[in-house]
């Protein structure tokens, strides 16, 4: 299944899958994933229920997973030659990636959380306007993060502002490509929109592409393309 | 570089963050490296005060016995002697031109238990001690009347005797003597300063109020009148007949072998020469034995909070699965995720080691007066040695080994990590 761009606005691709494989080992069905071309800045929403391999299509793309077989590209490197180490610096250089909850590293402080891909990448940190930490801060500010948690301990904070604190970490230094494993399902109905509303705006400002997995279909008419895994479409 | 400077800001941010669980684990460390220490630390200060319980005397001189029987009797003041010698071998030796200068000691008397030293006003001179430390006099001074006596500051403190106090010796060794001295009682006239050795606890006669004790003695008892009385007494010269032993120093230390194999073949009576830090590091060696049991037990003691230190990181280590999953998502390495773990270990022993040393040396600055008042034990602040400093060092090492095991955990699970799995656990 491929997927029909109206525009090409880098004219480069972001992803690009072909035929992608997945068998978890001692299981007899391989997983089947659909064709990916996602140009760059342009958003793409996964859906699918459970069992469909949404995570396992997330980690592969991530690099912290090989397929069995296919071919995958991220702004034109084939992740699969890549040597494990290789990879996981390939994704703190490209990568920003959001979990479902539990984001933050519990013994760091908000803004530390948010700084730490630029202390694992110079690419992230020579992207990030001025020092990581003013970056940053111009992040969980627009997130509306108030300033007086910022150096706080992330524990205190409630689980929206963590996930929004998670959003800014993944958004530091503009990388070209943003993972979000159900990042909304831990909230209510407001703080969703926000958040979605948020993360988009910021990303089509960092010019990032977003891959956003969901099982949550009226959020889909947030992004520019949708890919339903698991049959159905 | 700038991930070593990640990890380390990592690792000193999460050992806080769990700095109560890991407050435990930091003071069992802590409390058994500190007694390992401890213990080493002792072993050399104690073997330092004990073979350096006299220096400066080339031989030691008495009848003949063995190397270890002469040492015990003449400067422990343990067991007796198997013979005299006979003041006129002692003038003999004394006049030798390889002999710079001779302390004639007899033994046999005691007072309230404490050994009687008699000798003469050379041994306050030429007794040395420690790194050479000459004998000092804490009050008053040295014998130098008939019926003087100084004690020895162990005895002083024990029994609380002041210069100027009266008091009257026994006859032979032993704690409760049914034959004394009473009709010469003698007078304080100095207390010696403390020094950690045996000397504390003996007290010293001239050997002329020796021989005036037992002028009327047969048999160790004494025959009514024909003792002296305290005047008659210095009124008299007193000239020995014969000593228990002798300490000598030569002008030449070289000439030390030369002359002890003289002296065993003596030809007027049987003699045995010993050097003092030769017969005393044998008797280090014969009690040194259960210094290494100690260590020993105290090896174990660490490697049993080590094991426990390792219990404490695999049972945090499930609670860490999130934080680890993150640190993977932001495209931490494996190898650094295992670092970190590493780390945290050698910088929590690192910490209790620190603490160890603290602790030890407070210990010492603050019980060392109190042992020495006490015990006449002589324990001082100093620094560590390489021995001392390699046992030390050995701790954040044998930490980082024990770290291995949960790091590699960590390093094989932190590879198979994805999206699925970090949320689900």
């Amino acid at each position: 299944m491929n997927i029909e761009t109206a525009q090409q606005p880098s004219g480069s691709l972001a992803i690009q899958t072909h035929q992608l494989r997945f068998r978890w080992p001692k299981q007899q069905a391989p997983l089947m994933f659909p064709d990916i071309q996602l140009h760059r800045g342009e958003h793409l929403f996964l859906r699918g229920p459970s069992g469909t391999g949404k995570s396992t299509l997330l980690s592969m793309l991530a690099g912290m997973m090989l397929p069995e077989a296919g071919s995958m590209h991220l702004l034109g490197t084939n992740l699969s030659e890549l040597k494990g180490g290789a990879r996981d610096q390939f994704r703190a250089d490209h990568m920003g990636v959001i979990f479902q909850q539990f984001n933050l590293v519990p013994y760091l402080s908000a803004l530390a959380n948010v700084t730490l891909p630029c202390r694992l990448s110079s690419r992230r940190r020579q992207q990030a306007q001025g020092s990581p930490d003013a970056a940053a801060s111009a992040l969980l500010r627009d997130l509306s993060i108030p300033e007086s948690l910022w150096h706080r301990q992330v524990t205190e904070m409630s689980i929206g502002q963590q996930q929004r604190v998670a959003a800014a970490r993944a958004l530091i230094g503009s990388p070209e490509i943003i993972l979000a494993d159900e990042p909304t399902s831990a909230l209510d109905t407001d703080n969703r929109d926000r958040f979605i509303e948020l993360l988009l705006t910021l990303a089509h400002e960092h010019r990032c592409s977003v891959v956003f997995v969901s099982h949550d279909r009226s959020l889909a008419n947030h992004f520019h393309h949708q890919l339903s895994l698991g049959g159905e479409s | 570089m700038s991930k070593l400077r990640l990890t380390l800001s990592l690792a000193t941010a999460s050992l806080w963050y769990r700095r109560r669980v890991l407050a435990m684990v930091c003071l069992t460390l802590t409390l058994s490296v500190t007694l390992l220490l401890g213990i080493q630390y002792l072993r050399t200060e104690v073997r330092q005060s004990f073979t350096s319980t006299i220096s400066g005397t080339d031989l030691i001189v008495g009848a003949r016995s063995g190397q270890l029987n002469l040492l015990l009797y003449t400067v422990f003041h343990i067991g007796d002697a198997t013979n005299n010698i006979r003041w006129s071998s002692f003038g003999q030796i004394e006049n030798d031109p390889r002999v710079d200068w001779a302390v004639p000691i007899s033994l046999g008397d005691s007072y309230q238990g404490y050994r009687v030293v008699s000798t003469n006003g050379q041994f306050l001179k030429r007794f040395q001690y420690g790194n050479d430390q000459p004998l000092e006099l804490a009050h008053g001074q040295w014998f130098s009347n008939l019926f003087d006596v100084t004690l020895g500051a162990g005895v002083a403190r024990q029994l609380q005797h002041q210069v100027g106090d009266q008091i009257v010796l026994s006859h032979g060794g032993g704690r409760t003597s049914f034959s004394n001295h009473t009709d010469l009682p003698f007078r304080v006239s100095g207390i010696l300063e403390t020094t950690g050795t045996p000397i504390d606890q003996a007290v010293y006669i001239s050997l002329e109020a020796m021989e005036a004790m037992h002028v009327g003695w047969k048999s160790g008892v004494a025959i009514p009148g024909r003792t002296l009385s305290p005047s008659s007494a210095e009124a008299r010269s007193f000239t020995p007949d014969a000593i228990t032993a002798m300490l000598l120093g030569l002008k030449h230390p070289i000439m030390t072998f030369q002359l002890q194999r003289e002296l065993s073949q003596f030809p007027d009576e049987p003699l045995s020469a010993i050097l003092p830090g030769v017969a005393l590091s044998e008797l280090w060696r014969m009690m040194g034995q259960f210094e290494q049991v100690l260590l020993g037990i105290s090896v174990f003691v660490v490697a049993t909070s080590l094991i426990g230190l390792m219990a404490v990181l695999l049972t945090i280590q499930s609670q860490r699965h999130r934080e680890v999953a993150i640190l993977r998502a932001v495209g931490t390495s494996p190898g650094l995720i295992a670092g970190l773990y590493s780390l945290e270990c050698v910088v929590l022993a690192l910490v209790s080691c620190g603490f160890s040393v603290l602790i030890g040396a407070a210990a010492i600055f603050t019980l060392s007066p109190w042992l020495l008042s006490h015990y006449g034990i002589h324990i001082g602040l100093r620094a560590l040695n390489p021995d001392e400093w390699l046992l030390l060092g050995m701790v954040p090492v044998v930490a980082f080994i024990v770290s291995l095991a949960p790091a590699w955990h960590h390093w094989r699970k932190s590879r198979a990590l994805s999206f699925g799995n970090s949320d689900s656990n």
